[in-house]
């Protein structure tokens, strides 16, 4: 049994509050989903990919202590890297939650269901089992509706560094693809980062800021 | 003069803890080496870092690009077979999207090595940065450490890409001159 990666996705976009950051994957059909549930809200950084996701997720969690991370990753990137799961287990911060589109295939190969390949999650490997033992806090491997609002209600009711992984059908994109680049979500992610924290993350030369003695010309 | 070993290894440690400072460094990650566990103990102890130690390099890369998005100042410490595992995710996360992590490499494979081993590293190492077009300084005198890291922590917030600082034996080998 396997929940529809579209409605699914609009479940978790429904009850995300608002003063939440979401990392998510940055290209394929997660990412172009995720955008148009979400309405492109600068929220979400769409800036990882194969195997850099939840590395991304777990650092900015760190970073701001006191602020929901959701990250939102696909099974053949997450297998890709999965010493992240050590990382994620070793420093668990109580504000991140991972949630994972287990559809057992590589889907942006191929076009439609000659196009896909299988991955290990399609065989033997269960990601939440390697989560639960690198010391994940909490696991779930969701796929029934219930399951998941269950643990979509847990995530956002709690604090508990949490890994839930989606078991999903393959199927390409329901929504159009983005249009931007890992740039523009950059800058994009940053300055809305540097508003709802009242931060400043770009820097400024250390010589307008009177920081140099001596500052060179130019 | 110092004396062998141990202490060696501290002081050159205290060097570059004393550069992620200046440097407004806040929060590093990475794999203990030879050369520069010295390091990773002082950064642990020290209340002006936030550490976070991994078992792969490329998964300390993806942590530091995160804390920066979170507004720190990170660094990533290793040896430089390190720069090899992490380099994938230097190129797809900073060659792709242009986020700054200032690199503390140890540089085995210099000229003076005498581990076997630590020649693939010396042979990869410096190409391997020029085709991730990260700038790098080799320092092959302790005092020079300090210095060495603000500035390339500079360049890395100023180009929104990572820098380097190779440190060489001469820094650490009993025989060295950089002490």
């Amino acid at each position: 049994m396997a929940l529809d990666r579209n409605d699914w996705l609009a479940c978790l976009a429904a009850a995300l509050p608002d003063d939440c950051l979401v990392m998510s994957t940055y290209i394929g059909a997660v990412s172009f989903e995720w955008a148009h549930h979400t309405e492109e809200h600068p929220r979400t950084g769409h800036l990882g990919q194969m195997g850099d996701v939840i590395g991304l997720a777990l650092g900015l969690a760190m970073a701001l202590p006191h602020r929901k991370v959701v990250c939102l990753d696909g099974d053949g990137s997450v297998l890709m890297e999965l010493g992240q799961f050590v990382a994620m287990g070793q420093h668990a911060p109580d504000n991140l939650v991972v949630f994972v589109v287990d559809n057992g295939v590589y889907e942006s190969i191929g076009w439609g269901d000659a196009g896909r390949r299988p991955t290990a999650t399609a065989g033997r490997a269960d990601l939440a089992s390697i989560a639960a033992s690198c010391g994940v806090p909490h696991t779930a491997d969701v796929s029934t509706r219930e399951q998941l609002d269950t643990e979509i209600g847990l995530a956002f009711s709690r604090n508990l560094c949490s890994f839930i992984n989606v078991r999903t059908e393959p199927g390409h994109s329901q929504v159009e693809p983005r249009r931007t680049d890992g740039i523009e979500d950059k800058y994009r992610f940053v300055r809305y980062i540097e508003r709802l924290e009242d931060i400043r993350i770009t820097g400024v030369p250390p010589q307008d800021l009177g920081l140099m003695e001596d500052p060179e010309p130019g | 003069m110092l004396e062998r070993g141990w202490d060696v290894l501290q002081h050159a440690a205290e060097e570059a803890v004393r550069g992620l400072e200046e440097a407004g460094i806040n929060f590093v990650s990475g794999l203990p080496d030879g050369w520069q566990r010295n390091v990773h103990e002082l950064v642990e102890d020290n209340d002006n870092f936030r550490y976070a130690p991994v078992c792969n390099e490329g998964v300390g890369f993806s942590m530091c690009a995160g804390a920066w998005l979170g507004g720190m100042k990170s660094a990533l410490i290793m040896e430089n077979s390190g720069l090899r595992v992490a380099s994938e995710y230097i190129a797809r996360i900073s060659l792709g999207t242009g986020v700054p992590v200032t690199l503390l490499c140890s540089y085995r494979g210099d000229v003076g090595e005498t581990e076997h081993w630590g020649i693939p590293h010396g042979i990869v190492a410096e190409p391997l940065l020029q085709a991730l077009r990260i700038r790098y300084l080799i320092v092959r005198r302790v005092d020079e450490l300090r210095t060495a890291i603000v500035r390339a922590q500079r360049l890395s917030e100023a180009q929104l890409h990572p820098a380097a600082v190779l440190i060489s034996g001469d820094c650490v080998w009993d025989d060295g001159d950089g002490r």
